[in-house]
């Protein structure tokens, strides 16, 4: 059943991909720019923008995870915390590395200390320093426990970390879906939400797939054990 | 009928790919001395922070006096010696059981510390740093440091590793006073006729379970390493 | 309260006890101010404008050392075990050990802050006196996420290291603004925003605290 569920999401992944891709490149018409390298590297908007919402989604969901584990102290919890953990930081790697490859052509540099990127960064680093405190301490619930208050005080930062640096000039694109003059036409609206549905379900994907992985870490590690035992 | 000193009933410790204890059933009445032997990683301390409170079984149900072992009444009946001394090396030795007589809300502390300080046979140093100390005056604080609030639950985790022959002596004739004065205690350990000769009933715990639980009185120690320590004396 | 004053005083007794490593900090705290002088070689009026993030890096400097010892101690003989045992609420025991970090960075951060303030220049004036709400509201900031922190942290192998990846972008908020509302004190610039400001460095210091205090029970079971 499990296999099944996981076959279909996969198949539904691969089309809407396609026609994200297609969405993206084929139909939506190019935005107003001076020269052809801004319009083409606005299409990374697509990605760029649903990876951080992702992101976002994944360590709201190391939260989660934390607080339940901590509440019933059930392994399954910390799995889903470490495995959401994990594809936030690629998620928001994503973001590090779209971003850049938009700003080279568009403001002329790759980097900038500004609101939004710092911010990213540090969001980055924390559920970077997650997954390294999760590296040196050996498994058990000792580790289960210290990673879970990590997750937890990591997401309460996370809003004082951008409310924090919000107050510098930004250079960096309003939030676009707001109403308003920066708000999105038709074509390109449709499309960006296409593609924020794609990236969801392959969060969701990622989130099975890892989950699993890391229960059958856990049931082969236990055969060992009782054949020792025996 | 009077309440147990300790319950487990069904009590496991697995987490992912640890398993430290399966379905453990063990009732000790208040004024038993119990050893708990068992090979090395057979899940012998796990069952102590269990007990203590320290560790959370992940299934099954521990009852210390009828109450949850982390509550604050119960942590107060309890102490434990293991060779984890739990002593400030910065803090001198009055200064150290100053600290843990304040934590334990003991009564009447500067009189006590002085009365466990004798017993150990420390009274002469107790103006020096711990870290000063010999790995046996260590060991003989850490002794007092346990004994100081009067606890009714003694956990003893391999207490007699790395002790010198006077810290032993002083240990054993303490464990008999204590148990005379109706103390309950659980030792685990390797040295069998030490277990013999203090404890009226003993554990075997072998591959995270209790194996055996018998009296005392019935065994032959030598009978018992044979069977259970003969390939693993690193203990020791 | 009556263990976290327990776990205090004993603390204190400790600290004061090596006061080579408290003198030792203090001249670390001078080199670095002598050494961002020669890295930086820049005109006194870009020195005044980064004069306030020089402060806090030794701040925060003379803080890691705090909370690297802080649990060091604690786990030297099995005492976070032993802390485990107590008859103590776990908040109890992070409350005694937050209240000693935060004294000794406050110790620390009063015997930099003269040689700061004659390196530089400043004058003295009544204004002045606005930076102690904010240095107590930054380092408290500072220590009450350093603490819980640095008792994950101890746990592992290279806990020096993971303190400062675990800590510093946790707390990075609290010090921007602690630097932010420093140089508006200095610059003599204080109408605007410096309160609201202020407030909410001091509103997020009770949420970091307040769910550490929660939290600290689960750090020490096993």
């Amino acid at each position: 059943m499990r296999a099944l569920t996981d076959k279909i999401l996969l198949i539904v992944l691969l089309f809407a991909f396609m026609t994200s891709i297609f969405l993206i490149f084929n139909w939506v018409p190019p935005i107003k720019a001076s020269n052809l390298s801004e319009q083409v590297a606005q299409k990374i908007f697509y990605f760029h923008v649903p990876s951080a919402w992702l992101g976002f989604l994944a360590f709201f969901i190391v939260f989660v995870a934390s607080v339940a584990y901590l509440w019933k102290r059930k392994r399954q919890y910390e799995l889903i915390a470490v495995a959401s953990a994990e594809i936030g930081v690629l998620f928001i790697s994503l973001v590090l590395i779209t971003g850049p490859i938009w700003a080279k052509p568009v403001w002329g540099i790759w980097w900038t200390w500004d609101a939004r990127l710092t911010s990213s960064l540090i969001l980055w680093l924390i559920y970077i320093a997650y997954l390294m405190l999760r590296r040196y301490l050996p498994d058990g619930s000792k580790r289960a426990n210290l990673s879970a208050v990590v997750g937890i005080i990591g997401f309460i930062d996370v809003p004082i970390v951008y409310y924090s640096i919000r107050w510098w000039e930004t250079q960096h694109p309003k939030a676009v879906m707001a109403s308003g003059d920066g708000s999105l036409a038709g074509p390109m609206f449709f499309t960006f939400m296409f593609s924020l549905a794609t990236f969801t379900l392959l969060y969701v994907y990622f989130l099975r797939k890892r989950y699993q992985l890391l229960v059958l870490e856990d049931t082969v590690n236990k055969q060992f054990k009782e054949m020792e035992i025996l | 009928m009077l309440l147990p000193a300790l319950e487990l009933t069904k009590v496991s410790k697995d987490f992912g790919r640890i398993i430290a204890l399966r379905n453990i059933d063990l009732t000790i009445q208040s004024g038993e001395f119990v050893s708990i032997l068992g090979r090395n990683g057979a899940g012998k301390t796990t069952l102590l922070n269990i007990i203590s409170g320290v560790s959370k079984p992940s299934s099954g149900l521990v009852e210390l006096y009828g109450g949850d072992p982390a509550d604050t009444e119960n942590k107060s009946k309890l102490a434990v010696i293991s060779h984890e001394v739990f002593l400030y090396n910065n803090l001198t030795a009055t200064e150290n059981l100053e600290y843990y007589a304040s934590i334990y809300g003991v009564k009447d502390a500067e009189q006590r510390i002085k009365d466990v300080l004798q017993s150990v046979e420390l009274m002469h140093r107790r103006f020096d740093l711990v870290g000063t100390f010999s790995r046996g005056m260590t060991q003989r604080l850490t002794i007092a440091r346990a004994l100081l609030h009067e606890p009714s639950l003694l956990l003893l985790d391999e207490p007699f590793t790395g002790l010198d022959q006077l810290a032993i002596g002083i240990l054993i004739s303490l464990l008999r006073k204590q148990k005379e004065l109706g103390r309950t205690i659980l030792l685990t350990t390797h040295d069998l006729h030490t277990a013999k000769e203090l404890s009226q009933r003993y554990l075997i715990l072998e591959k995270h379970r209790i194996l055996h639980d018998g009296l005392m009185a019935d065994t032959n120690p030598d009978e018992i390493r044979q069977k259970y320590f003969s390939s693993d004396r690193s203990g020791e | 309260m009556r263990a976290a004053l327990s776990i205090l005083k004993k603390d204190l007794r400790m600290e004061f006890r090596s006061k080579d490593s408290i003198l030792s900090m203090w001249i670390f705290s001078l080199l670095i101010f002598v050494i961002f002088n020669f890295t930086f070689e820049v005109s006194r009026l870009v020195m005044l404008e980064i004069a306030p993030g020089l402060l806090w890096v030794a701040f925060i400097f003379s803080g890691m050392f705090g909370l690297n010892h802080a649990f060091a101690v604690e786990k030297e003989n099995g005492n976070l075990r032993s802390m485990a045992l107590m008859p103590v609420d776990g908040g109890q025991v992070y409350l005694g050990k937050f209240m000693s970090v935060t004294l000794i960075m406050l110790l620390f951060e009063s015997l930099i802050f003269p040689i700061f303030i004659i390196f530089y220049d400043l004058q003295l004036s009544f204004q002045m006196f606005l930076l102690i709400p904010v240095i107590l509201a930054g380092t408290i900031g500072f220590t009450s996420l350093g603490t819980i922190l640095s008792a994950v942290a101890v746990h592992t192998r290279d806990q020096q290291i993971l303190l400062s990846l675990l800590l510093w972008p946790l707390v990075s908020p609290i010090i921007i603004w602690s630097v932010n509302l420093t140089g508006m004190v200095i610059g003599g610039d204080i109408t605007q925003g410096f309160y609201p400001l202020l407030t909410r460095v001091i509103a997020f210091d009770v949420i970091f605290f307040a769910v550490s205090f929660m939290l600290f029970e689960f750090i020490l079971e096993d």
